[in-house]
């Protein structure tokens, strides 16, 4: 029998992805409900789902923020949430230079944006 | 603009036969212009080419016109593909559901790119990203 420390399960989850157990409580002292290291979440907000969310894109707000969005590979639901200092760097910052690495066209025609 | 690689895969089937009817075009409500549903190497247009606006219309699927919003969605963000293809993510001003579209072969190049561009700001030189 495996007695559930409900301190335990109440402030951490555990990564559907990479198994990490984060903290619910992200550095700057909002919830949050990606893990840090892969920034795969879970589809749980209103929801029965449960289903594995995985990264697709980066989103800007008008302060200059960045939000994640997430899809969820079950239902395809998306959805937007803000990412915390200790995310990792690497991922975010390949997402969002991912679309100039991958032009529709040719990007030599706005040289003098 | 000419487009380094044509839109790969499936092609896209128009799902919705009353967008035949006369008077084939919607007004955007972004920016006013009046677009044509069909055009080539576009089905089932669901945003303005111009300014990339769209209408809360559909529900989980394009094109299913599930959506009682009505909302005004604007152009959120770029995702791509693992085929390589770009989706633009929508956001309803209205109930804040977002939603992912396939890029169409005639939206405006430019604004898509400032899109691409974003996430950077000021931070980094736009000319270097360019040169990626
Ligand atoms: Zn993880
Ligand atoms: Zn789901
Ligand atoms: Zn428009
Ligand atoms: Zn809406």
């Amino acid at each position: 029998m495996t007695i559930k420390n409900p301190y335990l399960s109440m402030d951490t989850f555990t990564c559907v992805r990479c198994g990490l157990v984060v903290s619910r409580q992200a550095p700057e002292g909002r919830p949050r409900n990606h893990c840090p290291s892969c920034l795969h979440s879970q589809h749980t907000a209103d929801t029965d789902c449960q289903s594995r969310m995985i990264p697709i894109s980066i989103a800007v707000l008008r302060n200059g923020d960045w939000m994640l969005i997430h899809r969820c590979t079950r239902c395809d639901e998306l959805t937007s949430n803000p990412i915390s200092g200790d995310d990792n760097q690497l991922i975010l910052v390949r997402m969002a230079v991912r679309p100039l690495a991958q032009p529709p066209f040719p990007l030599e025609a706005f040289g003098d944006l | 603009m000419p487009r380094r690689h044509p839109v790969r895969g499936v092609p896209q089937r128009a799902k919705d036969k009353r967008r035949d009817n006369p008077g084939d075009a919607f007004r955007c409500v972004g920016c006013r212009l009046d677009v044509p549903f069909h055009a080539p190497g576009t089905a089932h247009r669901n945003h303005c080419p111009n300014c990339l606006t769209s209408l809360h219309v559909d529900g989980r699927i394009p094109g299913d016109r599930r959506a009682r919003c009505r909302g005004r969605m604007v152009a959120l963000s770029l995702s791509v593909r693992p085929d390589g293809e770009w989706m633009i993510i929508h956001s309803c001003l209205a109930c804040d559901e977002l939603s992912a579209n396939r890029v169409a072969g005639d939206d405006n190049a430019l604004v898509l790119l400032r899109m691409a561009l974003r996430p950077f700001g000021a931070r980094l030189p736009q000319r270097a990203l360019l040169a990626l």
